[in-house]
């Protein structure tokens, strides 16, 4: 939760830009954990009405699969930003100083390799669904009740060129602190120790249950 | 150097997948395994994709259905128009094959950078049900059915609920009640086990069926030699032979499984056949004509070829 | 380079580059896309002028799995699950279950450690994630056992141990990610994990018992409840009952038919329990507190799925799972043997890595190689080589699987259970928890060698759906 994101900030442009990002990344966060939300509902629709009216949501199996890649990448990089991607940190944990932030910056650009790469993959993927000239501008539809699939198949170039953005500017961050030997740099996830880590974990629980 | 191709096909393999195993088997054999076509069983793509590998070049054949994605292959669709009236095997393989040579269908097909070879010829779609078998329209009211594309529109038409359920999950769907009819051929009605599950079975409702073609990449096309070329196209007959008399021996074999698993067959009066025909197939074709010529297809077109072709293949026999 | 040594080549990069450090979805998908790139070019014998072509070819292909492997109606079930888990905190049912396990079970010797045990086995039953259920657990139940006089490294563990089980006992996000990888059936998978995963409990239990006997400082009986007290504190916790009896009774109920698929049962469930935390005062705050919390943990493990099936679709173009089943089966080494090695390459595995990616990147090869072993997948109970169907080795395997990727939850020296717990009580110190969980290695070693020589533990439920 916010709060406990192990990313320092300050007044500079980077920080500033970092949170500018960070307001962009929990609304579309915020949409990923509605659709699940909406996953419910329509399961509820679906059985009430199957059960009750004789009338089962029609494309049922249609809504849910427009509704999972809403839930799949719209937070990517709301979860890159406090560095919430699983790894394994042994190895890198145990560098400090120049050397980490060198290997974090090798990391980050290999990702934003990625992740260019699969903008362009994932925006042909759209773009073969996509047709101006096609009613609802629709070459690729749903099996049962022919929704258009191009929206759903948007969402993920979308969400990719927003982590895009963040991957510059964690690799900025992290470059800066290699060249200046910061020891806190702003705008970039640090590595806590494990049992740090392991409290922030428990600290969002508090106050539950 | 040797050409290896890659054919992207799902499921297991089975009566519906037979038509690719056998021309892989053939251009092998008659190239002397210069050229030889890998038949994938969805390591490389999936079905709904199958079209998208294509049309990129990861695969340089597959198999997909036209109701599985309608706007990637509107005119196909013709094919799985409810009522068509094809009776068997050999009727479907005439009508897909007269449609898959019109220009039209291949210009769209064009847009994938795919090339029609052949098709997978489906028996009509019979549905199966637990109760007391459904043999009268007004029992088709409020019936929920797994349907999909022109096929569940059909039962809408006559008062049905089509039901999306992916097929893999029609048997759950049936003995949870989510649906009270599924509609398969016959082969799929076996391998997703929803014949288990039935008491009644339609042998005569064919409402209609599924077309799903064998596509080509044309840019690997273009790029076999003549002889690899020859191969191929050679062996389509063939392998449409290998597929007719493969399926031919499970519809033998399907009175024996319906007596087996005590599956009542269940024989519509052709008064009852003729006004569902009347509720879902005059409306659905009329709709799809009118569809394709708003966005400046040749429906009408094609569904006159359909019917001439159904005309010619029965004064031929 | 055939596409075997290619295969070969790119996994070992991937496995540098997750050991050096980089977040594993990103480090299998650029693997997978670099695989795709070389196995493209391959085909055009490696000439200059064809990299680009290859290059736009992979990079296309890769583009499609993203979407292609999302949008199924069977993954919807892990950000259900998962949701479920975070609304039962609101509820209240945490505590209640707590209470409810104390004031029936505390009076035996451990018996605090048994409530505890039992109590996160009833949570497991509304959440699928066991790091939070560790969390939870000790932030309620250490600090009791410790005022009871129990040994606090013993308190420390048995909630670490007690975490491992929300991953057998349905709802589970690991099982559903199991079934999408080998592509089995979701429903009779989670209905398998419930018997192992009761069973896992009671062992545990007879463990705590057996100890705080022998050793009575350890784990001193509480005694002092009246049996009106216990009636009470049942109301609290019956909500878990109910989520539960939906849960099983749409995937199967054995009165009749079930009442739909697994899909609408696990989205219900977490109405049920979105109604109770309503009831108990849950506002807009808190509910967007959760989705949030939801969202990121569910867009972390798909990261994983789709940058995983990156490369899953790069090894179906270089064919390395077949060519690893053929050379399993090719080994002139009892079936079970092979097995057994395998589950023990696990446990070592497992001591360095995270059991979600764990699981994602070995079983794409593992799993055809174990299915080949038993003889593959449409054979027959007769004639297979672990005395059961294709479908029912999918079954026992993934629930071997998941066991031991639990157990490694608990393993030094990346235990996660431990750290959670060690995070929580500040007077415990990781080397104490993994000190206090020892005994329960023994316990799930004792398990999971009853789950291999008796399949129908787990095989039993499965079974009756057909
Ligand atoms: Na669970
Ligand atoms: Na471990």
């Amino acid at each position: 939760m916010a709060g406990h994101s192990p990313v320092l900030e300050d007044g500079s442009l980077l920080s500033r830009l970092d949170r500018k990002l960070l307001r962009l990344e929990r609304v579309f966060g915020l949409l990923s954990g509605l659709a699940v939300f909406s996953l419910m509902v329509l399961a509820v629709i679906s059985v009430g009405g199957r059960n009750l009216f004789n009338a089962p949501l029609p494309g049922y199996v249609d809504w849910i699969e427009q509704a999972m890649p809403l839930i799949a990448f719209m937070g990517i990089s709301f979860v890159q930003r406090d560095g919430g991607h699983i790894r394994m940190d042994i190895l890198i944990g145990q560098l400090r100083g120049r050397a980490l932030w060198a290997a974090e910056l090798i990391s980050v650009l290999m990702m934003l390799a990625l992740m260019l790469a699969l903008v362009w993959g994932s925006w042909a993927h759209f773009q073969r669904s996509f047709d101006f000239a096609a009613p609802w501008w629709s070459r690729d539809s749903s099996i049962d009740i022919g929704l258009p699939i191009w929206p759903a198949k948007l969402l993920a170039p979308v969400a990719f060129s927003v982590l895009c953005l963040r991957l510059c500017l964690q690799a900025f961050g992290y470059g800066r602190a290699m060249v200046l030997g910061l020891r806190n740099p702003v705008a970039v996830p640090l590595i806590q120790n494990t049992a740090d880590q392991a409290a922030a974990e428990a600290e969002q629980l508090d106050g539950r249950g | 150097a040797a050409t290896e191709w890659n054919a992207s096909v799902w499921g297991k393999r089975r009566a519906f997948t037979e038509n690719v195993e056998k021309i892989a088997e053939l251009v092998s054999e008659k190239t002397d395994g210069a050229f030889t076509i890998n038949v994938s069983y969805g390591g490389l793509s999936k079905p709904k994709e199958n079209l998208d590998a294509i049309s990129i070049g990861a695969i340089e054949m597959a198999q997909f259905c036209a109701g599985y994605h309608p706007d990637k292959n509107r005119l196909i669709t013709v094919l799985e128009l409810p009522f068509l009236g094809v009776s068997n095997l050999e009727e479907e393989v005439a009508v897909s094959n007269a449609v898959y040579a019109h220009p039209a269908v291949q210009k769209e097909m064009a847009q994938w950078n795919a090339r029609l070879l052949m098709t997978s010829p489906m028996p009509q779609y019979n549905i199966v049900g637990t109760g007391e078998p459904r043999d009268e329209l007004a029992e088709f009211d409020g019936m929920r059915v797994r349907a999909t594309g022109g096929l569940g529109e059909a039962f809408r038409a006559v008062g049905g609920v089509p039901t999306s359920v992916p097929a893999t999950e029609a048997y759950n769907a049936m003995e949870s009640g989510v649906v009270d009819t599924v509609a398969f051929a016959q082969h799929a009605h076996l391998s997703f086990g929803t014949i288990n599950r039935a008491d009644w079975w339609t042998a005569n409702l064919n409402p209609g069926t599924v077309n799903c073609p064998i596509v080509v990449n044309t840019d690997a096309y273009d790029a076999l030699s003549d002889d690899e070329r020859a191969a191929l196209d050679g062996s389509v007959d063939e392998a449409i032979a290998h597929y007719l008399a493969n399926y031919g021996e499970l519809l033998k074999r399907w009175d024996t499984v319906l007596e087996e698993k005590g599956v009542q067959k269940v024989m519509i009066s052709d008064e009852v056949l003729a006004q569902f025909r009347d509720k879902a197939a005059v409306p659905a074709r009329d709709k799809w004509i009118a569809e394709m010529a708003a966005q400046g297809l040749p429906g009408q077109e094609l569904y006159d070829l359909v019917v001439s072709t159904l005309e010619k293949t029965r004064a031929g026999n | 380079m055939d596409s075997i040594t290619i295969g070969l080549w790119v996994t070992a990069g991937m496995l540098v580059l997750v050991v050096l450090g980089m977040r594993v979805a990103f480090a299998a998908g650029l693997a997978g896309l670099v695989g795709l790139v070389l196995v493209f070019w391959a085909k055009r014998d490696f000439g200059g002028e064809h990299l680009g072509w290859a290059l736009t070819v992979a990079i296309k292909t890769a583009g499609q799995v993203p979407h292609s492997k999302v949008a199924s109606q069977a993954l919807s079930l892990i950000p259900t699950f998962i949701l479920i888990g975070y609304l039962a905190y609101y509820a209240g049912l945490t505590r209640a279950l707590f209470e409810a396990a104390k004031r029936w079970i505390a009076w035996m010797p451990g018996g605090l450690a048994v409530s505890t045990v039992f109590a996160t086995a009833g949570f497991a039953a509304v959440s699928g994630a066991s790091v939070a259920t560790a969390a939870v657990f000790a932030r309620i139940a250490i600090p009791e056992m410790i005022a009871c006089g129990y040994n606090k490294r013993f308190a420390a563990g048995v909630v670490a141990a007690g975490g491992t089980l929300a991953s057998l006992i349905p709802p589970s996000a690991i099982l559903v990610i199991y079934a999408i990888i080998v592509e089995q059936d979701v429903g009779k998978l989670l209905l398998a994990g419930f018997i192992p995963g009761a069973f896992s409990a009671v062992i545990y239990a007879i463990l705590i018992v057996g100890i705080a006997v022998v050793f009575k400082s350890v784990g001193p009986p509480v005694r002092g409840f009246t049996w009106r007290e216990r009636f009470v504190s049942l109301p609290p916790a019956l909500p878990i009952f109910f989520v539960v009896v939906i849960i099983i009774f749409f995937v199967y109920n054995p009165f009749g038919d079930a009442w739909g698929t697994p899909t609408e049962g696990g989205a219900l469930g977490a109405f049920v329990v979105f109604l109770m935390a309503l009831y108990r005062g849950m506002r807009w705050g808190e509910l967007k507190s959760a989705l949030l919390e939801t969202a990121k943990l569910t867009v972390m493990i798909f990261t994983i799925i789709w940058g995983v099936l990156i490369y899953v679709r790069f090894l179906g173009f270089a064919d390395l799972p077949g060519a690893f089943s053929d050379w399993i089966t090719s080994l002139h080494m009892p079936p079970l043997l092979i097995l057994i090695c395998i589950l023990l390459a696990y446990a070592v595995l497992g001591m360095f890595m995270d059991a979600i990616g764990m699981l994602l990147l070995t079983l794409p090869v593992v799993y055809p190689a174990v299915m080949a072993l038993n003889g593959g997948e449409f054979v027959s109970a007769a004639d297979s080589a672990f005395g059961m169907s294709g479908t029912m080795c999918a079954i026992w395997f993934g629930i071997l699987v998941v066991k031991m990727a639990e157990f490694c939850l608990i393993t030094p020296p990346i235990g996660l259970n431990c750290f959670v717990v060690a995070g929580v009580q500040p007077d415990l110190s990781v080397q104490d928890v993994f000190r206090g969980v020892m005994p329960f290695f023994f316990a799930d070693a004792v398990t999971i060698a009853l789950l291999v020589s008796f399949p129908g533990i787990v095989l039993y439920l499965p079974s009756l759906v057909g």
